[in-house]
């Protein structure tokens, strides 16, 4: 396979950049790819445009979807398609709206900061395929729509993968809504109450099921939501390595927010001995850092296995009661 | 957190090790994350990707006789992130307040950030002020003599810096390391973990102990 310094969706690699182990990673996992598009047209799709929710989609999403059926599907499961059919030329109309000026004022700020090492995130106005003009409407649509939550840093990364996916920019603002709404409320709020509140949640969840990690992060002081803020608030976006990170997407978008746990519990459970080996804080976070980008997380496709099974069971009723301790601990 | 003011080092009688926590605070798009990557890497990003959350790095300088090891947070700016600062400045024995010389907000938000870390964190905190971006001294909007002035008024250090050119880049975190404790009572009330080999960890590159 020849090597190229971008990577299929505009990366710019870094210099140390293990082309060895994607090298051997891309060797099984195209051939993966091509026999689950061939699964999805002929047992799935089987020359249809729609989709509904079955046990047998859901398999086949936890499998991963073919990239040309990514974009619709994203929109039919997550329930953006009705969304956006619902309200035709809304987003058309919300950009020709008059704008709180610190809202424009703060989302230029991050256009250029949002991927600078992405080929299609340039100061390149003229290229149709510049992503920063459509990355631009579609966060001031967003925030100008849902003004209790503007614009929260994170979105950025959040809609700048979604343009490069799904490249309609108006699908991308669907998306974005039904995310920030209906998937993930009070992430994005001023007070990120829904963050501060998840990340107690993934420690708790820790502790049930790996008590030794649990304590051992305690003890050393490494609140969880130093661990998990930029997980949550980015839904890995910026974390995981791509192809991992649409595999988890696809799941997001059909299953919900739960998704998000298992990959959470998955990357600490797993790593759980390189962790407790640490010696102190700094030497914990930098392993975690680690981690995100390692071969295991790199291998999207046993990646997307093992957060199925490595968890153990991972219920929403469990979720639930978590998230109202939490909530209740927070507003006392 | 494993943070011990002056801990021997077994194989030479004269040097110390002493690891601080430090953490960067000031509005989004000041440059916090551009002085820290000047200062641990010695590179600048003409665009540089927005802190979510906080980006810990480390870093070691050399004074005299100590080695001082910066376990560095540098926090996001934007407002809504504010309320996760305190999990950052807790237990942080220095703090450099970052704002833009070409923007007064800047500079406002600067002094909410001294308020906020001379009523909340530890009270031996040595805090820096830092005016970023001092290259585009033609944009200036805050006055040198206006910052230097409130800064003495509340003892913090102060320079103005560049993390593109690298101007007093390096010597701001200096500086602070000069003005940290580096006796053995030394921020021992936060040190959990006495007694780690420091030996171990990579030295990272760039710093003056190559
Ligand atoms: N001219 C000039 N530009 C700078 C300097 N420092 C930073 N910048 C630019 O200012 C922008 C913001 O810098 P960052 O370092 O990302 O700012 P930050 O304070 O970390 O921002 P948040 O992460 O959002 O809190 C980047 O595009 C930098 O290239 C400087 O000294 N001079
Ligand atoms: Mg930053």
């Amino acid at each position: 396979m020849a090597t190229s310094n971008v990577d299929p969706y505009g990366f710019e690699r870094t210099e140390d950049f293990d082309f060895e182990s994607y090298e051997e990673f891309m060797k099984t996992y195209l051939s993966v790819l091509s026999r689950r598009a061939s699964r999805w047209s002929s047992d799935l799709l089987m020359g249809s445009k729609k989709v509904s929710r079955s046990q047998k989609l859901k398999r086949f999403i936890r499998k991963g979807i073919p990239s040309e059926h990514r974009p619709t599907i994203w929109m039919q499961m997550s329930g953006a398609e009705t969304r956006r059919q619902q309200n035709p030329n809304v987003y058309r109309q919300l950009l020709q709206e008059k704008h709180d000026p610190q809202l424009v004022e703060t989302i230029k700020t991050d256009i250029p900061r949002t991927f600078p090492d992405n080929i299609y995130f340039q100061d390149t106005p003229s290229d149709p395929q510049c992503k920063r003009a459509p990355l631009f409407n579609v966060l001031v649509a967003l925030g100008h729509k849902n003004p209790s939550i503007g614009y929260c840093q994170g979105l950025n990364f959040i809609a700048g993968l979604l343009l490069l996916i799904v490249k309609d920019e108006e699908k991308v603002f669907w998306l974005m809504d039904t995310l920030i709404n209906n998937m993930l409320p009070d992430y994005y709020a001023p007070d990120m109450m829904g963050v501060k509140i998840d990340s107690e949640v993934l420690g708790d969840l820790v502790k049930v099921r790996d008590p030794q990690l649990y304590a051992f992060m305690e003890s050393a002081g490494a609140a969880w939501s130093i661990v998990c803020t930029k997980w949550l608030i980015c839904v890995f976006a910026d974390v995981l390595p791509i192809e991992t990170l649409l595999r988890v997407w696809d799941c997001l978008f059909y299953e919900g927010d739960k998704v998000i746990f298992r990959v959470g519990l998955t990357l600490l459970i797993h790593n759980r001995d390189k962790i407790l080996r640490c010696q102190h804080f700094p030497q914990i976070m930098s392993t975690i850092k680690a981690i995100v980008m390692d071969e295991y997380s790199l291998n999207c496709h046993n990646f997307l296995q093992a957060i199925f099974k490595e968890p153990k069971r991972l219920s929403r009723a469990e979720i639930q009661k978590l998230r109202l301790h939490h909530r209740a601990q927070f507003s006392k | 957190m494993a943070n011990q003011g002056g801990a021997q080092r077994p194989n030479g009688p004269q040097s110390k090790i002493c690891q601080f926590k430090l953490v960067l605070l000031g509005e989004s798009a000041v440059g916090k994350s551009s002085l820290v990557l000047r200062f641990v890497k010695g590179q600048f990003h003409e665009y540089q990707e927005s802190t979510i959350g906080a980006a810990f790095l480390t870093q070691t300088v050399c004074l005299d006789d100590t080695t001082v090891k910066f376990e560095i947070w540098d926090t996001a700016g934007q407002e809504r992130y504010h309320s996760l600062a305190p999990m950052y400045y807790r237990g942080a024995q220095a703090a450099i307040v970052v704002y833009d010389i070409t923007n007064q907000d800047t500079f406002g938000r600067a002094k909410t950030w001294v308020r906020e870390l001379q009523r909340q964190a530890s009270p031996n905190i040595v805090i820096a002020l830092a005016g970023n971006k001092a290259d585009l001294a033609n944009k200036r909007m805050v006055e040198y003599e206006e910052a230097q002035a409130y800064a003495e008024e509340n003892s913090l250090l102060f320079m103005e810096t560049s993390a593109k050119t690298a101007m007093n880049v390096n010597d701001i975190f200096l500086a602070i390391a000069k003005k940290l404790p580096k006796n053995e009572q030394a921020g021992q009330q936060q040190s959990r973990q006495r007694g780690v080999d420091l030996s171990q960890e990579n030295q990272p590159s760039g710093g003056c102990c190559k």
